[in-house]
């Protein structure tokens, strides 16, 4: 049986605490839930949220009928619409298990691991800073595809896509650090937004106005990433790479890091002063001697250190650097650079790249480079010292991360594939449900987590125990009119995302991707074709992303649909052909097959809606036809109506 | 102050001041202690001026060279070839090349002294179209989608943000402002005509019976329970279908534009763009902005610019021209800047790479005093001697001369109030 859940009010103020106590409860969770399966967790989560329902006196929808489950289901686990043959199948199905059977057969489809994919390929890349991360969107659909197929643990995708590197297309778990070109700090507010729901980045110029963060724990987040960087290399087309910097290869971040040791090292006059010559001549004696003395230091960031000033010592300043260095450093134009100025120069617009600590800026002045921050995991408190590589800070932080003691990590994922699947989540929005946001049905949310982290946290586990609630089978209903009812009374109508419409689309017309930009592909090129991820940037299936494409971060409910769109659905040339009765179309078939203008509307309502029209709707369209009197005509117009309905649009 | 409380509550309409919006102001004013008759009026008239305030954006992709454009440094090393030449201003000079927008200086201010840290270009780009620098948390609108939400009329067939040429997502997005404000993209090679979708490719009749029929079927949607979406849908809809059925969209159609007008203009993508803006901006559109791309010259820059500076000298020119002749351009702000500049020094590929610390930027129009430069560059170009100007500064003037609060803050969807410029002063030499 299942243990009460101790729920625990997220107002804390010592993060220790919550940790502490969430730890406990995951433990015991564990223990007890091995065994537990999928169905049992979906009737314990009904019985408490309609235990609570009961309490406000909502009335609770009924379960919705069977065509609606379907299209349901399939379009929310597979991205796909369910073909006519199969509305008929299913509904003439008697087998009471017949629902969980057939949630079972979607979650291990192939589509399942597709369609969740592009969700997440939508979430990165929908905030990417670096545009031209686009190139290898495609690679990390599909990786992030087969690790949904394969039921690999949430902790382990997540700690790939923490510490990856290399080839951004050979490795497109880097998809989340090329997203944000590995800048440090936008890559710690991203992966805290995504993987944690929580918005830390507020707290990158100020203490977070609503939240309990203060600016210095983001700064200490951020301080496990600064030695990433984006690399390119141009090879006909350019190719990009995410890449460790471990060593001072610059010595401008040294000279930056180190001003009074730097002076020193090459003040040959003794004035305190460097003047180009001195620069020009190379280090002193004595800048051998610190260097040398440093690497003997004990401590590993001494000894970093060391190698730098040694590696320093060793070089000549290259002459345009000299010119660069004078020209931004000396301001006030002797030719002299003083430890005062290095400090206040300005640093070159490129320098967040490759700088081997991370610096929190003075705010109260801004152009310089600010305190080192060494890194601290705000939610656990864990610390690293400073001078450790890239490899050991990125797997440190993806092991706080992903710790079944930070409760932040399971409570973001299976709030944000509730949220996706029900259309309304525990928290809204899925991105920032910190400590200080309240949950609705907050026990039921955490038991949720202490299974899914039981089973390995694996996502097929999640999206077959979601769909498995009878929360999720209810009928629809228009949402409530106050914000503060409880949700789940009713299934919520919410927009399709941009590749469920798009897959829809090319279901109904019954044509292929390729066929959706206007040209019909022959069998010869369709062989020839490979998904090469550049030519999907040209692709059908992105062209339409960039006019539907939404933000799946954000509430469904600020999802209204544009102009753009609408005239697109209405006018667009390439869609009229394919609606047409006249040529070899669907439309053409239908009304070849079915000389009856009841079964053929019959078919074409189970063609585009996936269901049967009703009697009102049947009436409807045959006033139509009376009133056209053209029956191709008139059917071509009903399939554009059906096409450009919301219901087409939705999620019902 | 309750000046812009008020504001906050009620569309602006380009047309009219509605009686009732006169009295809701004159209400508004009493309450806020304001008691006699003139001051209420004097609060109208700032409506009144604010009625047909526009912006046309020349954004110049890449980051054009200070020195080939603006700020010509003839006779050093870091100059170049390139030769100065008067303009009708006096005192003024500009780079050859740029022949006819010399002599329409009296009306442009030139700002020399434009200041960024962004050297790169999508960050920069980012900055110089939203005021802010990027961030994958927030997504900033543009300063056109924050102009158009303050000054537009929302009931308006056209849309009141239009994009014209490169379709890249520069930060010129509506951004967290939604739907209602982002930009309609028309793409360089439809301009001239009515952009793809738009018209109704059935025929009117057709088309409206098509869509009376769509609104039956809905309801059946509506009443199963989803209201909601139902009744967003057809808002949209109703929006498109008065678009595509609208003698407005004739505006995109240059067919009875004359040759020589179009000649005028250059018959340059860039400047059927120019042309194109200048008849949305007729038809009350509230911004347009017009890309032109290939100012990233870090190869022969001097031919570069010289094939740039013949597409957009005479398009700006003729923008002018016309606006002026009609009347609009006390109303119209017309701004040409890229992201950035370029350096001072000459690479070795006869280029110049880039160059944040000093850039320039044209504005003319919209109440700006023309016929004058803003801030200096040093001899070798190399920094702002005085008067250095910096993106909120540029937005706190764009701002002030549409008679928009660049304080005014919108929400964003996580609750973090964004002010439309955060920080920066108006350069009060452009209207004095």
């Amino acid at each position: 049986m299942i243990r009460p859940v101790i729920h625990v009010a997220f107002v804390f103020v010592q993060i220790a605490v919550l940790a502490v106590f969430s730890a406990a409860d995951e433990k015991q969770g564990a223990s007890s839930a091995k065994s537990i399966s999928a169905k049992d967790v979906a009737s314990e989560v009904d019985r408490q949220i309609l235990a609570e329902l009961q309490k406000t006196g909502v009335t609770v929808a009924e379960r919705c009928n069977d065509e609606d489950f379907l299209r349901r289901v399939s379009l929310d686990i597979t991205g796909q619409l369910p073909s006519p043959s199969e509305v008929i199948a299913f509904r003439q199905n008697k087998d009471a298990g017949k629902r969980a059977a057939l949630i079972e057969k979607l979650v291990d489809s192939s589509e399942f691991g597709l369609n969740w994919a592009r969700y997440w390929r939508d979430v990165i890349y929908f905030r990417a800073t670096e545009q031209r991360s686009r190139f290898n969107q495609e690679e990390f659909t599909a990786w992030m595809a087969e690790q949904w197929n394969k039921g690999t643990g949430w902790n382990s995708t997540v700690t790939a896509m923490l510490t990856a590197s290399g080839n951004v297309e050979e490795h497109p778990e880097t998809a989340l650090i090329f997203a944000q070109g590995a800048h440090a700090e936008d890559v710690a507010a991203e992966a805290c937004r995504v993987f944690l729901g929580i918005q830390l980045q507020c707290a990158n110029c100020h203490d977070h106005p609503s939240d309990i963060w203060k600016r210095e724990q983001f700064h200490q987040l951020a301080a496990y990433f600064p030695r990433m960087a984006e690399r390119r290399e141009m090879k006909g087309m350019p190719e990009y790479e995410i890449v460790s910097v471990n060593t001072e290869s610059r010595q401008g971040d040294f000279m930056r890091e180190n001003p009074e040791m730097f002076v020193q090292m090459f003040d040959r006059d003794n004035d305190l002063k460097l003047s180009k010559k001195e620069l020009e001549a190379g280090p002193k004696r004595i800048g051998r001697r610190i260097a040398s003395r440093m690497k003997d230091g004990q401590s590993d960031e001494m000894q970093n250190e060391g190698m730098n000033a040694e590696k320093m010592a060793a070089g000549r300043i290259p002459a345009k650097a000299l010119d660069r260095l004078f020209a931004f450093g000396d301001s006030n134009k002797d030719e002299l650079l003083t430890v005062e100025e290095i400090k206040s120069a300005q640093p070159p617009v490129n320098r967040r790249r490759g700088s081997t600590e991370h610096h929190m800026v003075d705010l109260k002045n801004p152009n310089s480079l600010g305190d080192v921050i060494d890194p601290k995991f705000f939610v656990s408190g864990e610390t690293l010292p400073r001078g450790k590589s890239d490899e050991e800070r990125r797997t440190a932080v993806a092991k706080s991360f992903t710790a079944p003691e930070n409760p932040w990590f399971a409570r973001a994922i299976v709030n944000r594939v509730w949220a996706e699947m029900l259309g309304e989540g525990f928290y809204m929005p899925v991105d920032d449900i910190g400590p200080t946001r309240e949950a609705r049905y907050p026990a039921v949310l955490d038991l949720i987590c202490q299974n899914f982290v039981a089973n390995g946290m694996n996502p097929k586990w999640l999206v077959r125990t979601i769909a498995s609630t009878e929360a999720y089978q209810r009928k629809i209903q228009s949402r409530p009119a106050s914000e503060n009812e409880l949700p789940f009374a009713s299934a919520t109508p919410v927009p399709l995302r941009s590749d469920v419409v798009f897959n829809s689309l090319v279901q109904v017309f019954g044509i292929t991707e390729d066929e959706m930009n206007g040209r019909t592909v022959r069998a010869a090129d369709k062989k020839e074709k490979k998904d090469k991820p550049r030519t999907f940037l040209q692709s059908p299936r992105f062209l339409f992303d960039t006019l539907f494409g939404i933000d799946p971060s954000v509430p469904k409910d600020d999802v209204m649909g544009n102009i753009p769109q609408s005239l697109m659905m209405m006018n667009s040339r390439v869609f009229r052909a394919r609606m047409s009765a006249g040529k070899n179309t669907q439309l053409s078939k239908i009304l070849g097959e079915h000389k009856d203008n009841r079964d053929a509307l019959n078919e074409l309502y189970l063609l585009v809606l996936a269901r049967e029209p009703s009697a009102e709707e049947l009436k409807i369209c045959a006033d139509y036809i009376a009133e056209v009197k053209d029956r191709p005509e008139a059917f071509e117009d009903m399939m554009w109506s059906l096409l450009n309905s919301s219901e087409f649009v939705s999620r019902r | 102050m309750t000046e812009f409380s008020w504001h906050e509550n009620v569309s602006l309409n380009r047309q009219s001041v509605s009686r009732r919006r006169f009295l809701y102001g004159a209400s508004a004013v009493a309450a806020a202690g304001a008691t006699n008759f003139r001051d209420v009026m004097s609060v109208q008239a700032g409506e009144l001026r604010k009625q047909g305030r526009a912006m046309i954006l020349l954004f110049m992709q890449g980051g054009p060279s200070q020195f080939e454009t603006f700020d010509p440094k003839p006779g050093t090393e870091n100059g170049g070839p390139t030769t100065a030449i008067s303009t009708a201003a006096a005192g003024i000079q500009i780079a050859e090349g740029w022949e006819k927008t010399a002599q329409q200086m009296n009306d442009i201010a030139i700002i020399r002294s434009m200041t960024t840290k962004e050297g790169e270009h999508q960050r920069a780009a980012y900055q110089m179209h939203t005021g802010y620098i990027p961030s994958g948390s927030v997504k900033h609108p543009s300063l056109g989608s924050c102009i158009a939400k303050e000054i537009a009329v929302s009931e308006r067939e056209l849309p009141s943000v239009v994009t014209i040429g490169d379709r890249g997502n520069l930060g010129s997005g509506a951004g967290f402002l939604g739907v209602d404000y982002e930009p309609f993209q028309v793409s360089g090679r439809s301009v001239g005509t009515v952009p793809d979708n738009v018209g109704p490719i059935v025929g009117e009749k057709r088309f409206t019976r098509r869509q009376g029929l769509l609104d039956k079927l809905e309801g059946e949607f509506a009443a199963r329970g989803g209201e909601t979406v139902v009744n967003n849908h057809r808002r949209i809809y109703d929006k498109s279908a008065k678009l595509v059925l609208s003698p407005m969209t004739k505006t995109f159609d240059f067919g009875l534009e004359t040759a020589e007008t179009k000649e005028r203009y250059g018959n340059s993508e860039f400047g059927k763009g120019c042309l194109l803006a200048r008849r949305l901006i007729e038809a009350g559109v509230t911004f347009v902005e017009v890309r032109l791309g290939s100012w990233d010259t870090h190869k022969e820059v001097f031919d570069g610019v010289k094939g740039l500076a013949s597409k957009c000298d005479p398009a700006l020119s003729a923008l002018i021209t016309d606006l002026k002749d009609r009347g609009l351009l006390d109303t119209t702000l017309i701004m040409w800047t890229g992201e950035f500049g370029r350096t001072p020094k000459i690479n070795p590929n006869t280029g110049r790479d880039h160059w944040p610390r000093n850039f320039n930027a044209l504005l003319a129009g919209g109440g700006i005093k023309g016929g004058q430069v803003i801030g200096e560059t040093a001899k070798d170009g190399m920094g702002i001697v005085h008067d250095p100007v910096n993106i909120p500064d540029l937005f706190s003037t764009i701002c002030t001369s549409l008679d928009v609060n660049p304080a005014k803050e919108n929400m964003s969807p996580i609750g973090r109030p964004l002010k439309i410029v955060d920080g920066g002063k108006p350069v009060a030499k452009l209207f004095s």
